[in-house]
């Protein structure tokens, strides 16, 4: 038997070895219960956190490893109705930096403040408002770079450690402002309009529309957001790319505007800068073919947020650019309101076609006299003179013998009086008085007198540019009132169309109402083609035009009487109307002008209204020129 | 010195070799993830620690070549050896200005206060087999023991070394119990154990080590630092999952959420790349291991066998319950390494070493005539 090396006490050992080895061996038996125990806690902890919480968990380890970038999807584009491109994207070059990329910030900064030519102190602004986010979230130190910098920057990366270039499409104009309040601007989302996002679309920092078709049509223009994951690691360095979903585009809208037409109607509006509204229909449809405002505002400006001062500049200017005066602002009509006096006395049985009225210069009513514009008077005058030659005497006694409520009534046929419903925002219904309306709003009667200034479109009556448009389209169609329309279709990016024009008839004369039309447009023929007509200057050589001036008086202050035009004050001078169709035999267009303060309807809107007839006839006259040079 | 009869092949403890090897497999298995990818420089984690399992095997060889009841007397000398080790330390760490717990031996660091958790239990169980007590051991019995491990628990803490030494604390508390005490002695003990605790939180353990623990019973008060890494070793424990993310998979060791992801971590490793049904799996096969040593250990042929295969599965058997619970959340964070699974040559050494006197015990059961399954 083997003997241990070195031994002790080997004598007592044999003796009491077995009741301490027993105790010894009972003994274990509680350390085995102990660890038995302890696999019993392990397991069960184990069963709590991983089959228990283990979904909790599994959320969590994925929220942490999974970095989400949205993808911002290209917004849609805006097209005139020939597909021409008025309004669609261009890539933004950003400078970022990644603070935990970057070893020495201040030397970075320095370096870049020389390239990007922008105070140091802006760039650690920049910096510090991301004080407290993480370091690797990429702070955006300049938008919007130049070729030559971006080219810069990329060739000498080396030198600008943290420093990349992100790469964001924001709207690029290729008309210029061209129908800038109608087509409107994008902008940061807003705290309210993230609050009422309920479908959960939006987060801080993205664009969207503000305002014009582009906040109207934010549903189709702003396509879905694409999804990159990146796995990250504990530090936050990005390790590989998990998935990624592509932005879905925008739909691309085709607006019933004519781009050409539209620049052209802007560009006689700007020579002067004048204030004013410009529209053209569609007469067979209700197309809006051009819709201009001037001034306008200047989308350039909006890329980026609007700076405080360019912000305070256009709410301080007196001409009103961010209105878009074609529906927002209303107008008294002026004589072009007669057409609505005409057909009222036709239909009323006031008068007939052959009713001759003769007018001294001036008409009495109670115990005021009405003046005519022409002081000198018109002497004998019928319908189809009474419009040519405007005569307001005339349509005294028709609106006098017709009434207010009568008068009311046509025009509501017209379509006025109420919002056209084109898709424009904040579109004024105008204003159709009645006595009702008085009693109502004003808590007076109605005098009778006032009847007259209605008849001649200078009383209570306010109208949008768009309404004289419209009512102008119905006269030249015979009767038909068609919803104005800016939108030609809306088209995936795949080319489904899903939306497409429609003309909308909203409202039609009767037969007996439609002839009537007719002496009524005969008469507008001659305010342009008559002898005497208001409008001659508007004449085109080779195509028939039928139209009504309107001068509307702004205020009646006794102390301007007399004085000579130019000498009035800007802003009491009179606003001045044109509103026409073509051709007069067979109409297309409408056109419907009026300048702010531009004193006469035949010399200061008619010469603007001309020159939109000949842009859109313009091959129609090219080819009768040839013809006529050939023959 | 060197005997090795046929009768020792023979007695030889198959099963416990099996049970150690399946774990050793599985440990080298999960290392090599729990440090994946691997870094382009050194010898990868997994690879040392497979060296050091084969230096361990050649630590096993020799301890199973001598009779474990010579340790009686080399213990002594293993001792006083360790004790030198651990005051060599105290004065190379004030020299090089700062703790250490090392001593550089070129191709790794050994660790002294590792080397002093077995010789302990060497020592313990060689005074408490060679004074037999069966009623129980007085306070003055005691004196000795408390001693013994009181020289090295205060060097390691004085290191500071906080979890080593309490380590030690639990060994000899263990094996104290386990041979029986009088029950004075326990309540007097008991309550001079609560009393070092209350002095030693109010005058002995440094700001961090407070930190520690109190982050550990309000993780959330410090979401980013201790609470952090428990926090992290629970979000990739839990999301396990029932069957894991599968080998190599895991998201939270490879991205480095996780914490001392091959040392101290390991097992969340395991746990977050086998589930449920793994980690249940695996602790099965460690505890069952443990379970089976105890069990094998009252087949000793003394006393001495008993106590020495005692120690060293409860010191096996405290630093894993510690390492889990901590990496469970249980526990506030304590550098105590999972034996075998975690990645640390001393450690590992140790431990092997310990079951080389284990095996020993086994295959010289019969020796001398004794034990329950003598054969006449």
């Amino acid at each position: 038997m083997e003997r241990p090396f070195f031994r002790f006490e080997t004598e007592e050992i044999a003796e009491r070895n077995e009741a301490a080895v027993r105790l010894l061996r009972r003994r274990t038996i509680f350390a085995i219960l102990l660890v038995m125990f302890f696999l019993m806690v392990i397991i069960s902890r184990l069963w709590f956190l991983q089959i228990s919480s283990g979904q909790h968990y599994t959320v969590e380890a994925e929220r942490q490893r999974v970095r989400i970038h949205t993808v911002p999807p290209p917004r849609g584009h805006i097209l005139d109705r020939y597909g021409r491109e008025i309004v669609t994207n261009r890539p933004s070059f950003n400078v970022v930096m990644i603070k935990e990329d970057s070893y020495d910030i201040g030397e970075v900064l320095k370096r870049l403040s020389l390239v990007l030519d922008e105070d140091i102190e802006n760039l650690w602004a920049r910096i510090r408002t991301a004080e407290r986010s993480a370091r690797h979230i990429p702070v955006r130190l300049k938008e919007d770079i130049d070729w030559e910098t971006l080219a810069y920057l990329e060739n000498h990366k080396y030198k600008f450690p943290g420093i990349r270039i992100e790469v964001l499409p924001v709207r690029t104009f290729h008309y210029g402002d061209l129908a800038a309040n109608s087509i409107g601007y994008i902008g940061s989302i807003n705290r309210k309009q993230l609050e009422s996002d309920e479908e959960g679309i939006y987060e801080g920092g993205d664009l969207i529309g503000k305002r014009g078709i582009e906040k109207l049509r934010e549903k189709d223009l702003r396509g879905e957001k694409g999804k990159r994951s990146t796995e990250v690691n504990a530090r936050g360095f990005e390790q590989r790319e998990l998935k990624q979903v592509d932005p879905l585009p925008g739909k691309d809208i085709r607006l019933t505007i004519d781009a050409e037409l539209q620049s052209t109607a802007e560009q006689f509006m700007n020579i002067g800068e004048k204030a004013g509204a410009i529209v053209a229909l569609e007469v067979n449809s209700g197309r809006v073919l051009a819709a201009a405002s001037t001034p306008s505002i200047h989308l350039e400006d909006f890329i980026g947020g609007i700076s405080q001062a360019n912000w305070d500049a256009l709410l301080n200017n007196p001409k009103h650019p961010l209105i878009n005066k074609v529906v927002q602002a209303s107008y008294p009509p002026g004589s072009t309101y007669k057409i609505v006096t005409a057909l009222a006395g036709l239909a009323e049985g006031a008068v007939d076609e052959n009713t001759v009225i003769y007018c001294p210069g001036y008409y009495y009513f109670g115990n005021r006299v009405y003046r005519c514009w022409k002081h000198s008077g018109h002497g004998p005058v019928d319908i189809r003179k009474a419009i040519t030659e405007s005569c307001d005497v005339y349509f005294y006694q028709v609106g006098q013998r017709v009434g207010v409520d009568k008068l009311a009534e046509y025009a509501r046929k017209f379509g006025l009086g109420k919002r056209t419903g084109i898709e424009l925002e904040f579109e004024k219904s105008g204003l159709i008085p009645t006595r009702e309306w008085k009693k109502k709003n004003r808590n007076e009667v109605w005098q009778e007198g006032e009847t007259l200034s209605i008849a001649i479109g200078q009383g209570f009556n306010l109208l949008t540019p768009l309404q004289v448009a419209l009512m102008t389209a119905a006269t030249a169609n015979g009767g038909k009132i068609y919803k104005p329309s800016i939108i030609e279709s809306v088209t995936t990016p795949d080319g489904v169309v899903t939306e497409r024009f429609k003309p909308q008839l909203i409202g039609q004369l009767s037969k007996k109402e439609q002839s009537y039309l007719e002496i009524i447009k005969e008469g507008l023929f001659d305010v342009v083609h008559g002898k005497r007509g208001t409008a001659r200057n508007v004449r085109i050589e080779g195509l028939t035009i039928a139209g009504k001036t309107g001068t509307a008086q702004v205020v009646r202050v006794a102390q301007y009487k007399g004085m000579k035009e130019q000498d009035i004050p800007y802003k009491y001078r009179d606003h001045a109307w044109f509103t026409c169709y073509a051709p007069a035999d067979n109409p297309e267009i409408a056109v419907t002008v009026l300048v702010e303060h531009g004193l006469h309807g035949g010399s200061g809107a008619g010469p603007i209204a001309r020159m939109i007839l000949a842009k859109y006839f313009e091959q129609h006259l090219k080819d009768l020129r040839q013809a006529s040079e050939g023959s | 010195m060197f005997r090795f009869d046929r009768r020792h092949f023979d007695n030889f403890d198959w099963v416990l070799l099996i049970l150690l090897l399946s774990i050793s497999v599985i440990a080298l298995f999960n290392l090599y993830s729990a440090s994946y990818p691997p870094k382009p420089w050194g010898t990868p984690p997994y690879l040392k620690q497979a060296y050091f399992f084969l230096i361990g095997a050649g630590a096993i060889l020799f301890i199973l070549s001598f009779d474990y009841q010579e340790l009686h007397f080399w213990n002594y000398f293993i001792y006083v050896g360790v004790l030198i080790l651990l005051i060599a330390i105290l004065i190379i760490g004030k020299t090089a200005g700062g703790a250490q717990r090392w001593i550089n031996l070129g191709f790794f660091n050994l660790q002294p206060s590792e080397l002093a958790k077995l010789t302990l239990v060497i020592t313990l169980a060689s005074y408490y087999s060679r004074k037999e007590v069966t009623d129980g051991y007085t306070l003055k019995q005691l004196m000795i023991p408390i001693i013994l491990t009181a020289i090295p628990f205060l060097l390691i803490l004085l290191q500071p070394d906080l979890g080593t030494a309490l380590m030690l604390v639990f060994i000899a508390v263990s094996m104290t119990v386990f041979v029986k005490l009088r029950f004075s002695v326990y309540l007097i003990l008991g309550g001079f154990g609560i009393g070092a605790i209350i002095f030693a939180w109010e005058k002995l353990l440094k700001p961090y080590q407070k930190q520690r623990v109190q982050t550990f019973l309000n993780p959330e008060k410090d979401p980013m630092g201790h609470g952090y890494q428990i926090m992290q070793s629970k979000i990739a424990v839990g999301s396990g999952g029932r069957f894991g993310k599968g080998y190599l998979e895991g998201t939270q060791g490879h991205l480095h959420f996780l914490p001392e992801r091959h040392t101290d971590f390991a097992f969340s490793v395991w746990c977050e790349e086998w589930g449920f049904f793994g980690g249940v799996a695996f602790m099965a096969l460690y505890f069952v291991t443990l379970i089976y040593a105890l069990y094998a250990s009252t087949f000793a042929r003394d006393r001495f066998g008993m106590l020495l295969s005692f120690g060293v599965v409860m010191l096996i058997f405290w630093q894993a319950i510690i390492n889990v619970m901590m990496v469970l959340g249980f526990l506030p964070v304590v550098g105590i390494p999972l034996p075998l699974v975690s990645y640390g040559g001393s450690s590992l050494l140790t431990t092997l070493a310990g079951l080389g006197i284990l095996l020993n015990v086994r295959m010289r059961r019969f020796q001398g005539g004794m034990g329950p399954d003598h054969r006449s």
